[in-house]
């Protein structure tokens, strides 16, 4: 049943991807748009593509974080914890570091799909950990190697942007931040499939994850084919944010805090969950770039900062309060 | 139809080189009562686990006839419904929520809760007798009644059989009561119940046959109040017992003989 707040959190997601573009360090009005002018022109290929892509995005991760804190029933789960965010992050320094150039169809540039190969390999890396044992790493073991792998990467990107020049280093920085500055479409375009991958994947496992957020052996007794469950989640949730790390680089806290937000205003079921966390993660992060454009205007701070920021108190908040 | 819905052969299972279980057989027959009985260690809540096919054992299991190996959780989850030890005292569900997610196994895949999950959810929860503490939250409750949302969870599941772990374990005297009266009416009314406890009378005065398993092995199975009491309780146990015999009654009640005076 869904909850009677729902109606206003569609308008307020709705609304954010509205005005969105029209806010930023050129100011554009309605005018602007219809005379056909720069300002059209700014709206149509550099703020539109953005805000889609924040808000495609944002959605993307708040699902994967909803998912990964009901598989790992840690309210502390977030999808860049398991490596696959430093991975693309290894993938992204070692284009940058080895000088190489080149894009697919001239759209997505080769710095995506490098991240999205080092994403890749991280996944592969604590899948195959994860199955080295008979009977395969418990939850709570994966989650530690995941960290673990975590710092693996961290300190080989390190040794990369040690030895590389000042621009390159800048570059790689720069990218670590995160970021949603696009031109054209193509980049929003290609974060739709994991969208829809992990809408879809959320929404059909929904009442699978409100039984296994009780105990795998309640959920396991109710119907729910745990072993399974684990390792398509594990795989989709990974795959889906090295996507995302992939075109938008490393954005921090956005899938660890939106569920929570979530849960908290609107609670319900794990498939009403995904839908309210689609629609508050995609507006979260669309309102996160906005603000991202417009405090230190006309120069921008990376999205990854404010988030970052903002999720960083979150975290401490959860802690101190003993959130469950 | 079938006259044992239950029926496991040969069960034997073992983990990191030891046998936990070693071919074990018995059935259970159709609104029978058994409980597993035995010390610490001795492989009860594994065998319980193995006939649920929640661990994988080797030999064979039947419900209804069927072999349980072949069927996926989904299917199993349609004769077998469990009440698990511990782990739900801290969930944020409410009763009827909890309640309800045990319709699951007959939910297709994209569909939500239906008009008769939700009126087979308040029969259960009636049936358990806790229509009071349906809105309330399982932290919220009191072992006891805990004990009884999980039995009106594990009812509204809508299976013939039912799983039980140790579901006394941590209560007061008066909850244990509560609660064994309940699964006694739940048995009466139709259901087969396999029930594991560490607690010789719960066993001896609501179940109508035991097993006794010690170090893995089968002791000892029959009717309960054919249970020779004096010699199986010391060899499994391996302490000396008392009895004592309420008027009229049959079946006697065991006391550790050193907590005797």
């Amino acid at each position: 049943m869904m909850n009677k707040k729902f109606p206003l959190l569609v308008l307020f997601s709705l609304a954010v991807l509205f005005f969105a573009p029209f806010i930023g360090a050129h100011s554009i009005s309605f005018s602007d748009v219809i005379g056909g002018g720069a300002g059209s022109r700014i709206l149509l290929n550099l703020r539109m593509p953005r805000v889609l892509l924040g808000w495609l995005s944002g959605a993307t991760l708040a699902i994967c974080g909803l998912i990964f804190q009901a598989l790992f029933r840690n309210p502390l789960a977030s999808p860049d914890m398991l490596g696959v965010s430093m991975g693309a992050a290894f993938g992204a320094v070692l284009y940058i570091r080895l000088g190489v150039a080149f894009s697919l169809f001239g759209v997505i540039p080769g710095i995506s799909l490098a991240a999205f190969a080092g994403a890749f390999a991280a996944i592969m890396a604590l899948y195959a950990a994860g199955n080295i044992r008979r009977g395969g790493l418990s939850l709570s073991s994966l989650l530690l190697a995941g960290v673990a792998l975590n710092f693996l990467f961290g300190s080989i990107n390190m040794i990369i942007q040690y030895s590389g020049g000042y621009t390159d280093t800048f570059r790689m920085m720069r990218w670590a931040m995160g970021g949603l500055q696009t031109v054209g479409f193509a980049p929003a375009l290609a974060a739709l499939p994991g969208l829809v991958i992990i809408f879809l994947t959320g929404w059909l496992t929904g009442p699978q994850l409100d039984l296994f957020i009780c105990g795998e052996e309640l959920a396991q007794s109710r119907g729910v084919s745990v072993t399974t469950l684990r390792r398509v989640l594990f795989l989709t949730v990974s795959f889906v944010v090295g996507i995302s790390v992939a075109l938008c680089g490393p954005i921090g806290f956005v899938g660890l805090m939106c569920p929570h937000i979530c849960r908290r205003i609107m609670g319900g079921g794990h498939r009403e969950l995904t839908v309210c966390c689609a629609l508050f993660g995609g507006a979260f992060l669309t309102a996160c770039d906005v603000a991202s454009r417009t405090l230190w205007a006309p120069a921008e701070l990376p999205v990854g900062i404010i988030t970052s920021c903002l999720g960083s108190v979150f975290f401490l908040y959860l802690l101190v309060t003993g959130e469950k | 139809m079938v006259n044992d819905i239950l029926e496991i052969k040969n069960m034997s299972y073992s983990a990191d080189g030891k046998n936990i279980l070693s071919d074990i057989s018995f059935s259970v027959p159709r609104g029978g009562f058994l409980t597993i009985i035995g010390p610490n260690g001795a492989g009860k809540s594994t065998l319980l686990k193995c006939a649920g096919g929640l661990l994988p054992c080797s030999g064979e299991v039947f419900v209804e006839g069927r072999g349980i190996k072949g069927m996926s959780e989904r299917e199993r989850a349609k004769y077998i419904a469990w009440v698990h030890q511990g782990g739900s005292d801290r969930l944020p569900l409410t009763v009827r929520r909890f309640a309800s997610l045990s319709r699951y196994p007959w939910r297709p895949v994209l569909a939500g809760e239906s008009e008769e999950d939700r009126r087979i959810v308040g029969e259960a929860i009636a049936r358990a007798g806790i229509e009071d503490l349906a809105e309330r939250t399982l932290s919220s409750l009191s072992g006891g009644e805990r004990q009884r949302a999980l039995l009106a969870a594990a009812l509204a599941q809508g299976t013939d059989i039912l799983f039980l772990d140790e579901p006394t374990s941590y209560l007061d005297y008066r909850q244990q009561v509560e609660v064994m009266k309940l699964i006694e009416r739940i048995n009466t009314e139709g259901m087969t119940v396999l029930m594991v406890t560490h607690d010789i009378n719960h066993a001896l005065h609501a179940s109508r046959e035991i097993l006794a398993l010690k170090d893995g092995k089968a002791v000892w199975r029959g009717a309960a109040d054919s249970l020779p009491v004096a010699s199986v309780l010391a060899e499994i146990f391996e302490t000396g017992f008392q009895f004592f015999r309420g008027d009229g009654q049959k079946r006697p009640y065991a006391a550790p003989a050193g907590f005797v005076s």
